[in-house]
């Protein structure tokens, strides 16, 4: 037994260092934090969202109100049911208001004296839709099928009216369905211009299921090439092929320059792997067969050649960004096996913009979120496609320089260090990590 | 002609002094062994003087050129083999060889210097395997080879022919001797004080940080009344 656990404890110390244990404590924190912004989201997005009503706030039919329906339905939240001054058919008139007043979703029906007469006459009521599209993450456009569900209730409540006056030849499928909405009297606006037969959901759904991917295959990336050149220096401090390559007739810059390009040729040469394994699996996830896809070339929404330079460039950038942070970190590795703890910090900073943009969205995400997100080069690609789609060259544009700086920073910082004794000593020799440590 | 003049060098890690001033010159063509136990100082005035650590205060000098500010000039006429120094293992010898001879010339030229290197590696066929197959004593001569094939002034090489069989270390031993007869400055630190006496023309001995004492190993043995350069090491540290 003591055998045993000699070797056992000698095992735990090997395993449990310093650095992997701190690299659990963060995923934890990591998958806590992911855990409160996804509860957050669907909080955001179970919560009734300000909803207009194109209405009269009068009798409809038989003491039938719609807006006061809404109002004692919406209960302690009545003051989310805005009544729009603008008149029922009047799309532009509608969509001014929606702009005006930041309201997302609007219902309209025809006046009440209109309305009736369609009721007597047992003619359904077209009942509009109006939507501002709104870039969100994923649960961000759950509220925007509440109009679909206010339809349905007005539909009931109205029905119930008329059943208990309905006569022997009465027709049972207009009294069970006296409102209707549906294809072109839904309206989405994008930009200013209204799009019939779509919902936001819809547009959303699509363009998740165009772009999901992709900060997965942008994680998965970064952190195969930051795990390869952090290993290659630490590799190279191991077998001292570094001490001899720091000697040679080559200036520091030289090395340096070097061992980014070969990596990011590398990395690029990988994410095209990727890329082209999910455009064959995107593919046939668009493929004219799959239902509930949403046409987004038709909604103005398709990628031209410019953005996919720019997404392209972006991509360059962030792997140009993360090899940067590797060559730094694998300054400071030992050796081999030091150098694989080194690249947690890398995964860590690769996970938290793809776990923010696949759950929350950029354009969902709370202001503190966002910094976060924006800091983070990594979450530039990962966020660039998305908000082409959206027409949001600024984001991206902003990222890629962001992400230039960053890089030229990074480089900057490496040369510095691959100048400076710590390439050959480590941090241990350090002067500010031994008055830290309070060791002489 | 100075080789390599040491004035005053000091180095410090933090808040320890891991070298306390020392100085010394080893004249050009000459083959200089620096011995000390483990930890005294050895491998950190060979790293300042490859250019590979800075140096806190004092200088270093080689052939004229100072370490600290003129340190490409200096790695243009020096060759480091460090302690236990490995060579890529992707890798066949002959490449390592024409990659390393690519930094200091092209062409022909470096063709050449390949096929110098080649020469001193001595390693036959195994010179086109792959570095990853190598014994010990064969990564040794590869990477002796790639030291030396570059023709430097000054050639340092730290614990040369540490773990070696008795073969190997002898056919190291007659390369660096070579070398030195053909112009080569050498500076080597060696726990074998048989082969620091049998190989250096001159010996300085560091003990924590410090030059305690100089001189050929005829003089050493000499002044301290020992038969070897061993027993004048242990009655030198030990007092």
């Amino acid at each position: 037994m003591s055998h045993l656990s000699s070797i056992v404890r000698k095992e735990l110390k090997e395993l449990l260092t310093p650095g992997s244990v701190i690299s659990v404590l963060v995923m934890v924190f990591l998958f806590a934090g992911m855990g409160g912004l996804i509860g957050g989201e669907v909080e955001k997005a179970s919560e009734l969202p300000s909803f207009g009503l194109v209405a009269d706030d009068t009798d409809y039919y038989e003491g039938w109100n719609p807006y006061q329906y809404l109002v004692s339905q919406y209960g302690d939240q009545s003051d989310k049911v805005v009544l729009m001054e603008s008149q029922y058919g009047d799309e532009e008139a509608i969509i001014a208001e929606m702009q005006e007043k930041g309201i997302s979703s609007v219902l309209a029906l025809p006046a009440a004296d209109d309305f009736r007469m369609s009721i007597e006459s047992g003619i359904q009521v077209v009942v509009e839709q109006y939507y501002l599209f709104e870039p969100t993450g994923m649960f961000g456009t759950i509220s925007s099928s509440l109009a679909t569900s206010i339809v349905a209730m007005l539909n009931t409540d109205l029905s119930e009216i008329l059943i208990s006056g309905m006569s022997e030849d009465a027709d049972y499928a207009f009294l069970t369905s006296p409102l209707v909405s549906s294809g072109d009297d839904v309206k989405t606006v994008i930009d200013g211009v209204a799009h019939e037969g779509v919902t936001p959901a819809e547009i959303a759904n699509t363009i998740s299921s165009q772009t999901l991917m992709i900060p997965i295959v942008i994680m998965i990336v970064i952190v195969m090439i930051g795990s390869i050149v952090i290993s290659s220096i630490g590799s190279e401090k191991e077998n001292k092929t570094l001490e001899t390559l720091l000697t040679l007739p080559i200036k520091r810059t030289t090395i340096v320059s070097g061992k980014i390009v070969a990596s990011a040729i590398v990395g690029l040469v990988y994410g095209l792997a990727y890329m082209v394994g999910m455009s064959f699996y995107m593919g046939s996830l668009m493929s004219p067969a799959s239902v509930g896809n949403v046409d987004l070339a038709a909604l103005g929404m398709s990628l031209d050649m410019v953005d996919w330079v720019l997404i392209l460039i972006s991509m360059f950038l962030s792997i140009i960004c993360a090899l940067g942070i590797c060559m730094v970190l694998g300054a400071f590795a030992k050796n081999y096996k030091s150098a694989q703890t080194m690249t947690m910090p890398l995964s860590i900073l690769a996970m938290v913009p793809m776990f923010v943009i696949m759950f929350s969205g950029w354009y969902g995400a709370g202001a503190v979120v966002q910094g976060i997100t924006f800091a983070i080069p990594f979450s530039h690609p990962m966020m660039a496609m998305q908000a082409l789609m959206y027409g949001d060259v600024t984001l991206v544009v902003a990222g890629i320089a962001y992400m230039l700086v960053f890089a030229l920073a990074t480089i900057l910082v490496t040369v510095k260090l691959y100048n400076s004794d710590i390439l050959i000593t480590g941090l241990g020799q350090n002067k500010t990590l031994q008055r830290l440590t309070g060791k002489s | 002609m100075d080789a390599l003049v040491l004035q005053d060098v000091r180095k410090s890690y933090g808040t320890r002094e891991a070298v306390h001033g020392i100085s010394l010159k080893v004249h050009e063509g000459e083959i200089y062994g620096l011995i000390g136990h483990n930890g005294a100082g050895k491998t950190t005035t060979l790293r300042m003087i490859s250019t590979l650590l800075r140096i806190t205060s004092g200088s270093i000098s080689v052939y004229g050129h100072d370490v600290s500010s003129e340190p490409d000039e200096v790695r243009k006429i020096i060759s480091y083999l460090p302690e236990d120094a490995g060579a890529y293992k992707d890798l066949t010898g002959r490449a390592y060889l024409q990659f390393m001879a690519s930094f200091f010339a092209s062409g022909p030229e470096r063709d050449a210097m390949v096929e110098k290197g080649i020469t001193l590696a001595d390693l036959g066929d195994r010179i086109d395997s792959k570095v990853d197959t190598y014994s010990k004593g064969m990564m040794r001569r590869l990477l002796i080879a790639r030291a030396i094939m570059p023709s430097p002034k000054l050639a340092i090489l730290d614990e040369v022919t540490s773990g070696l069989d008795v073969i190997n270390s002898y056919e190291i031993r007659e390369i660096i001797r070579s070398i030195a007869a053909g112009g080569v400055t050498v500076v080597m630190s060696s726990h074998n004080m048989f082969e620091v006496d049998m190989l250096c023309d001159r010996v300085g001995m560091i003990d924590q940080g410090n030059l305690i004492l100089e001189g050929t190993p005829t003089d050493l043995k000499r002044e301290y009344g020992m038969d070897t350069l061993e027993e004048v090491f242990v009655k030198a540290v030990r007092g």
